[in-house]
């Protein structure tokens, strides 16, 4: 949508006014933010406090990461459906090696998690573009695995005593005044960005998802660019899950539970396509930071927990119903 | 015939899931004698019903290129409405049992109605519509219940349903052979069957061959959501209370039969013989694992590589094609 290269872009562009309908398309997503942030304001201003806008601003971060490293897969008309499950692996062993003895644990924590995304990635990417199995299932799959393992690894409780420094570095910290959180998702975002918009990689991966049969007629590697994709994925996963256990305080086997779900939905909301090829890393941020606000709000309010899926699911439906006319275009 | 044609006959026939089957049973028959204990047995096909009733109706939405995930959340509805409706009206007996199980079904059936009405009216994407109708339903589900189980079903059914015999198997069983069986003959003997197929395999095509397409797309997710909504009031009668929690990991574990069973992702093929004896693969698994008291923990990380194996080997098998 928004940071769409043209070059990727399979249908004709509308040349009579393009500067309003795109104008038009692309601000959408943040004049509803806007306009939700003016709504709730209204209806509780404790939510547009700047305690509360800041709070806004760190938890979008997290959930923009998991939707940025979702985006990463559905560009190429992936998926990954092992994203939650990965993020409790993560959490749970980076931790488990944290709190063990050695030299240096935070720095092992760091590698081990990095290492666990990387691997359950790099799997996932053999699987999809070396042997061929549908994302869907192979992710599917790996999801049940990883699952079991971030449940097992720890007896299924979570791993307390991580060491203060990583916390206090991680969560606390402030860099220039903006917290960690913060200044880690804008850094993916950005890198990514750049990635996307001027890399051979990048175009590649929109290449893939507009044609996958064209991208390789026009000699991209198709299977080591879905494989390296995949990996980018889980690593972002592994990087949010660790600001996420920075956090929490311990590793959690169920720190990833609803977040493949949310990361697909906040990925969608913004605009990315599930049939590829469409939307971007702006695409994901911006629905992150209109699904944060809707449920900062919600928690504020004291919404009942189970609504908050409910609604989670109608803003999902509604997001697709509206979305469908810029397809059809 | 050439071993081409040869094998070609093999996958059609769904001869790999027929092998997983017996190698499947074999093991679990030398790892623990148990498994061959006729209560044993019967305690198999019972969850093998529960698995396979559920995956027909998944079976059938891929068949048209869809995806159902809202099937876990569906039977965890039908549950709840069930053990609700009964708790309303402790005094029902004999048919009036039934009213309960309609509404039930019903329930299912709408759920059905709107993913497949969203599906074929809107042509939105069935992975995300049914995401979305699984966070709503689970949602409404537990808020109603707020995840504790609801008491109050009564006894009558739970003996004549959960824990009866007809003709020394389980009702459940002879429910989902005749579920099994209807499907058969559906794919093989009937236009809708063949619609089915048609939709799957080219929309356009099926369209313009006359086909009513949304018509089709949407029978085949009220199928499925009825289906779903028919295994929640059977395992309501066997546990003997609603709960809103039983569809966790099933929903998923229909994907698997489905997959396992050959259905493709891409739609046009599938059938329900070879479904259900991947259903009937995987409960045996997950059976043999309990007798040898595995953590059902690691059960789903058996599920979760069965799948990606079975898939890899079919694909191995076949040779490989290009699917980025």
């Amino acid at each position: 949508m928004s940071d769409r290269p043209d070059m990727a872009a399979p249908v004709v562009l509308d040349r009579a006014r393009p500067d309003i309908r795109q104008f038009a398309a692309q601000a959408k997503l943040p004049g509803l933010v806007f306009l939700a942030l003016l709504v709730l304001g209204l209806l509780d201003p404790r939510i547009v406090s700047s305690g509360n806008l800041w709070n806004i601003a760190i938890q979008t971060s997290y959930l923009a990461l998991f939707a940025m490293a979702q985006t990463m897969v559905l560009l190429t008309r992936g998926f990954d459906l092992s994203l939650g499950f990965t993020v409790s692996l993560v959490s749970v062993i980076s931790a488990m090696v944290m709190t063990g003895s050695g030299d240096m644990p935070i720095l092992w924590g760091i590698a081990a998690g990095l290492g666990v995304g990387l691997l359950i990635g790099g799997l996932n990417g053999f699987l999809i573009a070396g042997v061929g199995i549908n994302p869907l299932v192979t992710t599917l799959g790996m999801a049940n695995i990883v699952m079991a393992l971030a449940s097992t690894v720890s007896g299924g409780f979570p791993v307390p005593g991580i060491p203060e420094a990583f916390t206090e570095a991680l969560a606390e910290g402030r860099l220039i005044g903006i917290p960690v959180p913060i200044l880690f998702a804008a850094l993916c975002f950005a890198v990514l960005f750049l990635v996307l918009r001027f890399t051979v990689f990048g175009r590649g991966l929109y290449l893939i998802g507009a044609n996958p049969r064209a991208a390789k007629a026009a000699g991209v590697r198709t299977g080591r660019v879905v494989a390296i994709d995949y990996g980018v994925c889980s690593l972002l996963a592994a990087i949010g899950a660790m600001l996420l256990t920075a956090r929490t305080g311990s590793g959690e086997p169920n720190l990833g539970g609803n977040l493949t779900l949310e990361s697909i939905a906040a990925a969608v909301v913004g605009g990315v396509r599930l049939t590829g090829g469409e939307g971007g890393v702006t695409a994901a941020l911006l629905g992150a930071l209109f699904i944060t606000v809707i449920s900062n709000a919600m928690n504020l309010m004291q919404v009942d927990g189970y609504l908050q899926q409910v609604l989670l699911g109608l803003i999902i439906l509604a997001s697709l119903i509206l979305g469908r006319d810029h397809k059809k275009r | 015939m050439s071993p081409d044609t040869l094998r070609r006959r093999f996958l059609e026939t769904g001869g790999i899931v027929i092998l997983l089957l017996v190698a499947v049973a074999a093991a679990a028959a030398i790892i623990e004698p148990r498994f061959l204990n006729r209560l044993n047995i019967l305690n198999v096909l019972r969850n093998f019903s529960f698995l396979a009733v559920p995956a027909i109706g998944q079976m059938i939405v891929m068949t048209t290129g869809g995806f159902d995930l809202s099937v876990g959340a569906t039977m965890a509805l039908a549950s709840v409405v069930t053990a609700a409706a009964m708790a309303a009206m402790p005094d029902a007996h004999g048919l009036q049992l039934l009213m309960p199980v309609a509404l039930a079904l019903a329930c299912g059936a709408c759920v059905g109605l709107v993913n497949g009405t969203l599906v074929a009216r809107l042509s939105l994407s069935p992975f995300m519509v049914t995401l979305a109708s699984l966070s709503i339903v689970a949602g409404l589900t537990l808020y109603y219940t707020q995840g504790i189980p609801i008491y109050g079903v009564s006894d009558a059914f739970v003996y004549a349903i959960g824990r009866g015999q007809g003709l020394g198997l389980p009702p459940v069983l002879l429910l989902a052979i005749v579920v099994i069986a209807i499907a058969i003959i559906l794919q093989r003997r009937t236009a809708l069957g063949r619609h089915f197929y048609a939709v799957g395999g080219n929309v356009g095509a099926a369209r313009l061959s006359g086909v009513r397409t949304h018509r089709v797309l949407i029978t085949a997710y009220v199928l499925s959501g009825l289906l779903a909504a028919l295994t929640g009031v059977l395992i309501t009668a066997r546990i003997g209370s609603g709960q809103s929690t039983i569809g966790g990991t099933l929903g998923l574990e229909t994907i698997a039969a489905a997959v396992i069973g050959g259905v493709s992702l891409r739609g046009g093929s599938g059938r329900a013989e070879n479904v259900a004896m991947a259903a009937l693969c995987l409960t045996i698994i997950a059976n043999a694992m309990n007798l040898t008291q595995i953590d059902s923990k690691f059960q789903t990380l058996v599920l979760g590589s069965v799948l990606i194996g079975a898939l890899a080997f079919d694909r191995i098998v076949q040779g490989r094609r290009a699917n980025v």
